[in-house]
């Protein structure tokens, strides 16, 4: 049994096919999702709903996803940047964190995802790799929300 | 300065209808030497000797101190000296009688010089074709731009000084007097070699962009096709492969078009050809509906959306027997800056429909991916008669609507 099982997870893409495979990816490893194709619809669901984290596209067309960021930073909801660029294509204020590779991978999304769970940080916007905030909202699931965050 | 170029009082017999004009009487300067009727007219801003030219700053002749024309002629040297745009006056036989200082800076020659060769500015500027053979006056458009059109535009190659070669644009407007004469022309030129080269690297980008997505589909159907090759995948390598050539098929059209945007009948029209260099069968499938611009991903969107249809109508619908046919019927209704196109797929003729107990792919690809992508909504039907699936896509919801509109959009 995965510990991803029952994680509700935000997916912004804006590629339908690619949103397909993704979400399809993410059922498998045994999360809920939610699937977000473009950045308005995305900011609410980031504003308004549960999620334990998230995937976020950077390239969203016109646009970019940094602006949900922002709002799950706020939340404490920890989550992964996907690209095909690399992690050259983000943005330096984001450069802690995670960035998945496209194409998705099964192995590749696990991993990271389970790295979120796991990890005692969460990272800070602006902050180097490696660098973060504790965040008792990345530890617990379930938890969302405004959560006091302690500088270590 | 925000006061207007006032116009002199009419106290003396000169109109400034030109602003160029010399207020400087005639009988109180040196004999100029009288030459094509621009100067005759008195459109010239010198009346003196061409000596009298300050061609070091590229002035106009310097008018009498205090007088009401001063002014007005030390705003326009200003303008005419500090235009980024090089700017020749001609007279009526093409010979040049002013140039700014933007225009010797992009001869390489001075006012002074193009004065004294006495001749037409092409045969100093523009005399020899970049591939060396000699350009004729009469052959030149800039030429043929005089005297009849204001703002005639074109693009044209100049011969430096040096012997280099440039691309140019200009604009060629007639210049004439006060009976509407034409008696010269003003001809602003712009070096634009690095527009030139930028758009030639724009266009070798966008053809390895090209080569690049097509090699990419090709290497994926390989790398499937290596991977599906026991007997039993055969069937799902067919419809894999059918999958990839419609993807690539649209991205035919889009590079045909640069990738900027697609026309809605051509990827409507290559969607339901049976491959990419067949015509769509016309017996069988009834397009009615207006062209309009799409942005890429609605064109890549629908064109799969209208594949999976047609792949179900042939295998269980309408096109899988003789006399079946589908229409394929559209409008566009303006919503704000853009359009909302209402697109219904309609079988007949085919078997008895009934509503399929799974869905895949297609189904779930047009009635959940498609109104997520583009805020629309779609439907697929299974009435007895023959499937009905309609499509509602707003065009603008991408903040995108073909070429026109994104640049007339505001700014998000």
């Amino acid at each position: 049994m995965s510990d991803l099982e029952g994680r509700r997870v935000l997916l912004v893409e804006d590629e339908s096919l690619v949103a397909m495979l993704g979400e399809d990816m993410l059922l498998d490893l045994g999360c809920e999702v939610t699937v977000a194709m473009r950045l308005e619809k995305a900011l609410a669901l980031a504003r308004n709903e549960a999620f334990d984290m998230a995937i976020l596209d950077v390239n969203l067309g016109e646009t970019v996803s940094y602006p949900i960021a922002d709002v799950l930073f706020e939340r404490c909801i920890p989550f992964i940047f996907a690209t095909g660029y690399g992690t050259s294509g983000i943005a330096p204020t984001y450069n802690a964190i995670p960035v998945m590779q496209k194409p998705y991978q099964l192995g590749q999304m696990a991993t990271l995802l389970k790295h979120l769970l796991n990890c005692e940080t969460l990272v800070r916007k602006g902050g180097a790799p490696g660098t973060g905030v504790s965040c008792t909202c990345a530890l617990t699931p379930g938890r969302t929300g405004p959560t006091a965050i302690r500088i270590d | 300065m925000p006061g207007a170029v006032r116009p002199a009082p009419s106290t003396r017999n000169h109109s400034v209808d030109h602003g160029l004009r010399s207020e400087s009487p005639i009988d109180e300067m040196p004999g100029p030497p009288r030459r094509g009727a621009l100067e005759n007219a008195s459109l010239v801003p010198s009346r003196g000797p061409i000596a009298s030219y300050d061609t070091a700053t590229t002035t106009l002749p310097t008018l009498r101190r205090g007088s009401q024309l001063h002014e007005t002629e030390r705003r326009l040297n200003a303008v005419l000296n500090n235009a980024s745009v090089a700017i020749f006056l001609m007279d009526d036989r093409q010979h040049c009688v002013y140039m700014n200082r933007a225009a010797e800076l992009l001869t390489g020659f001075s006012l002074t010089e193009v004065l004294a060769r006495d001749c037409p500015l092409h045969d100093i500027v523009h005399h020899t074709y970049p591939d060396g053979r000699p350009f004729p006056l009469h052959e030149c458009a800039i030429d043929r731009a005089f005297p009849e059109n204001n703002q005639e535009r074109g693009e044209e190659v100049f011969v430096h000084k040096d012997g280099h070669f440039y691309p140019v644009g200009f604009t060629a407007s007639p210049i004439r007097d006060d009976g509407a004469k034409i008696i010269g022309t003003i001809i602003e030129v712009r070096d634009i070699t690095e527009e030139k080269a930028a758009a030639e690297r724009q266009r070798l980008l966008t053809n390895e962009l090209n080569h690049r997505v097509k090699n990419t589909l090709a290497t994926v159907q390989s790398i499937a096709a290596q991977t599906f090759r026991s007997r039993t995948d055969q069937v799902a390598r067919a419809v894999f492969d059918a999958r990839m050539v419609a993807l690539s098929n649209t991205h035919n059209v889009l590079t045909a078009e640069n990738w900027e945007s697609a026309g809605l009948r051509s990827v409507v029209e290559s969607a339901l050809a049976p491959h990419a260099l067949a015509e769509i069968d016309t017996a069988r499938f009834d397009l009615v509906g207006p062209d309009t611009r799409l942005h890429p991903k609605v064109a890549v969107t629908l064109a799969l959306a209208l594949h999976e249809l047609m792949t179900n109508a042939a295998k269980y619908g309408a096109l899988s027997v003789p006399e079946g046919r589908v229409a394929v019927h559209w409008t566009l209704t303006r919503i704000g800056a853009g359009e909302q196109l209402d697109m219904t797929w309609t079988e007949t003729g085919g078997p008895a429909v009934t509503e399929p107990t799974r869905r895949g792919f297609g189904s779930r690809l047009i009635e959940r991916q498609l109104p997520m992508e583009f805020d629309g909504t779609a439907v697929i039907a299974y009435p007895p008669t023959g499937v009905v699936c309609t499509l509602k896509i707003p065009l603008t919801t991408l903040g995108w609507h073909g070429r026109d509109v994104v640049l007339g959009r505001d700014a998000r």
